[in-house]
């Protein structure tokens, strides 16, 4: 219907969008051959991964987490630890890593429901070094930071390139349907104000442990796909500064936007490889961005982009219509 | 059996008795305003009514069945919809969806959401600029949008927070329109307001308020020309 226009549109935009560029990044391969660099773009993915998921919480419904890197490495220990102790592979490991970590999200959404702004974000933060060190203390059972081998499922890189690309397309094409369904109307109203949502009736309680669920479930399965192409689980897939590297993706890409995440991921870690050799200073310039981006450019890379674009010059239709 | 009934409800902020052993009923189909000076205890009555504070002691029922200390969303769905004073929208949201929020949340399928939000927007005269994000709403518009969704499914009682407060006369008519028309519908109303011209006009009976205590509960002529509610709006010395 044509009322729908407006959100929709939007919406729609920005999907065709970010599959352009999905298709633009499985192209790739035939320019950028050297394995090295397909594996750069394939860690890309798995960061483009953990920002969708990312943004689904803080753009969409406005619950700022800081614990995506976390549910990633949780996604990746799941997997690693069965394969580890009872021989799994893929088949098994993935989707129980997407089951651990949704559920282990469910359980985070459901402690921090009443807390807002920084005491989510605190709290999130909480979870995420508790997470991390008892991961990296559990010797025992986790190796600790020796970290632990997990098998890999292919052979080479390009398996692994297209089955991150296919994994996006289909967490895009889901999250698409989603956020135009009545369930994208309640997220983005609980964003806007959770006060205003509750007393037109919206399940706030629901809503955000559904959103908190299926953020750490789509994080959790990214990591369990990073763990078999890396065939390498650590406790440092969790550590904050992957957090923050997942934050400025998302922030320098566009927050709360379909292609922001995507297109975010893939420039801010392609730079990063170029940056390596300045060593910290990389994390430096990305700061200095992620402030930039906030105090500046709200839309991110995406709303620069858009507003670029609705700036072109009108067609001089003025003197026609003086005419008449 | 009345559609709302409150009965003793009291409230304390520290030693401060916002709803002092508040008492009053409201039939299906009456339209009710709720007046008093400020910090009377008029808001935080509506707070406890819609959910969003619970009240020290004392009970309301809705159509006879207790509803006190629900969550404003269980509220919602059974019926009771709320404007707030301080506008309250979605503000990075068309106005369209603003209205579709609503409509979704209390049960209705998208396509009869968007019928229902259409034929609303027309109402309110808003059909220019319902793609618009609320947030880029002039005050008054926004107002409306919110006064808006309270009618996306008929409520079983609105309760409307200042609605005519800081809103251009246009804007003020069209809703006052709309709540006579529903009024006449027999949609159930409370209505707090301080334009006394408009709660004379619309509401055929008025409870007064002051101090947390209910003090008139009458005919809205009877109301404004008791002298206890005189007194209570232009202080002891003016009686």
């Amino acid at each position: 219907m044509a009322a729908t226009q407006p959100t929709n549109t939007r919406l729609k935009v920005e999907f065709a969008v970010s599959l352009v560029l999905l298709a633009v990044v499985a192209a790739l391969p035939a320019v950028v051959t050297n394995a090295y660099w397909q594996g750069v773009i394939i860690v890309s993915m798995y960061f483009a991964m953990l920002s969708i998921a990312w943004n689904l919480l803080a753009g969409d419904t406005g619950q700022f987490s800081l614990a995506p890197a976390t549910f990633g490495m949780l996604g990746a220990y799941t997997t690693g630890l069965l394969s580890y102790y009872y021989g799994t592979g893929a088949a098994i490991g993935v989707p129980a890593a997407v089951i651990v970590s949704g559920g282990i999200g469910l359980l985070l959404g459901r402690i921090v429901l009443r807390l807002r702004g920084p005491y989510l974000a605190l709290t999130t933060l909480s979870f995420a070094e508790i997470m991390r060190l008892v991961i990296s203390n559990s010797i025992d059972f986790t190796r600790g930071d020796l970290g632990l081998n997990v098998p890999g499922i292919f052979q080479g890189r390009l398996p692994y390139y297209y089955l991150f690309v296919i994994v996006l397309l289909a967490t895009q094409i889901g999250l698409f349907y989603l956020l135009r369904s009545r369930a994208g109307l309640f997220l983005r109203a609980i964003r806007d104000d959770e006060i205003a949502a509750a007393s037109r009736g919206v399940r706030i309680v629901y809503w955000k442990t559904f959103a908190f669920t299926l953020s750490a479930a789509i994080s959790g399965l990214a990591g369990a796909l990073y763990g078999h192409f890396a065939q390498f689980v650590s406790p440092e897939l969790g550590l904050i500064s992957q957090t923050g590297i997942v934050i400025s993706m998302v922030v320098i890409g566009g927050l709360g936007t379909m292609v922001g995440p995507l297109a975010g991921a893939l420039l801010v870690y392609v730079a990063s490889e170029f940056l390596r050799d300045s060593g910290n200073w990389q994390l430096v310039i990305f700061s200095l961005l992620v402030i930039v981006f906030a105090r500046f450019f709200r839309q991110g890379l995406w709303g620069i982009l858009l507003s670029a674009f609705n700036r072109k010059p009108a067609r001089p239709a003025a003197p026609a219509t003086a005419t008449e | 059996m009345p559609c709302l009934a409150i009965k003793n409800v009291s409230k304390a902020f520290g030693g401060l008795k916002a709803i002092d052993n508040a008492s009053f009923s409201i039939e299906a189909g009456e339209l009710v305003g709720l007046i008093g000076p400020n910090g009377s205890g008029k808001t935080t009555l509506l707070n406890i009514l819609s959910g969003h504070l619970s009240c020290d002691s004392g009970s309301v029922e809705l159509d006879g069945k207790p509803i006190t200390g629900l969550r404003p969303e269980v509220l919602a769905r059974h019926g009771v919809l709320r404007m707030f004073q301080l506008t309250r929208s979605f503000p990075r949201m068309s106005a369209f969806d603003n209205l579709m929020v609503t409509g979704c949340a209390l049960g209705l399928s998208q396509s009869d959401a968007e019928k229902r939000a259409m034929k609303l927007l027309e109402d309110l005269s808003l059909t220019r600029i319902m793609g618009l994000d609320a947030g880029q709403l002039s005050g008054g518009q926004m107002k409306l949008l919110e006064f808006g969704s309270c009618f996306m499914v008929p409520p079983r009682i609105a309760l409307l927070d200042e609605p005519f407060a800081a809103v251009h006369p246009t804007l003020k008519e069209i809703m006052s329109g709309f709540i006579r028309s529903r009024h006449a519908e027999g949609q159930t109303f409370i209505v707090v307001s301080h334009d006394m011209p408009v709660v004379v006009e619309l509401c055929p009976r008025s409870v007064c308020m002051n101090a947390g205590r209910v003090i008139a509960d009458e005919t809205t002529r009877k109301v404004l020309s008791d002298k206890v509610v005189i007194e209570a709006y232009l202080g002891g010395a003016a009686a």
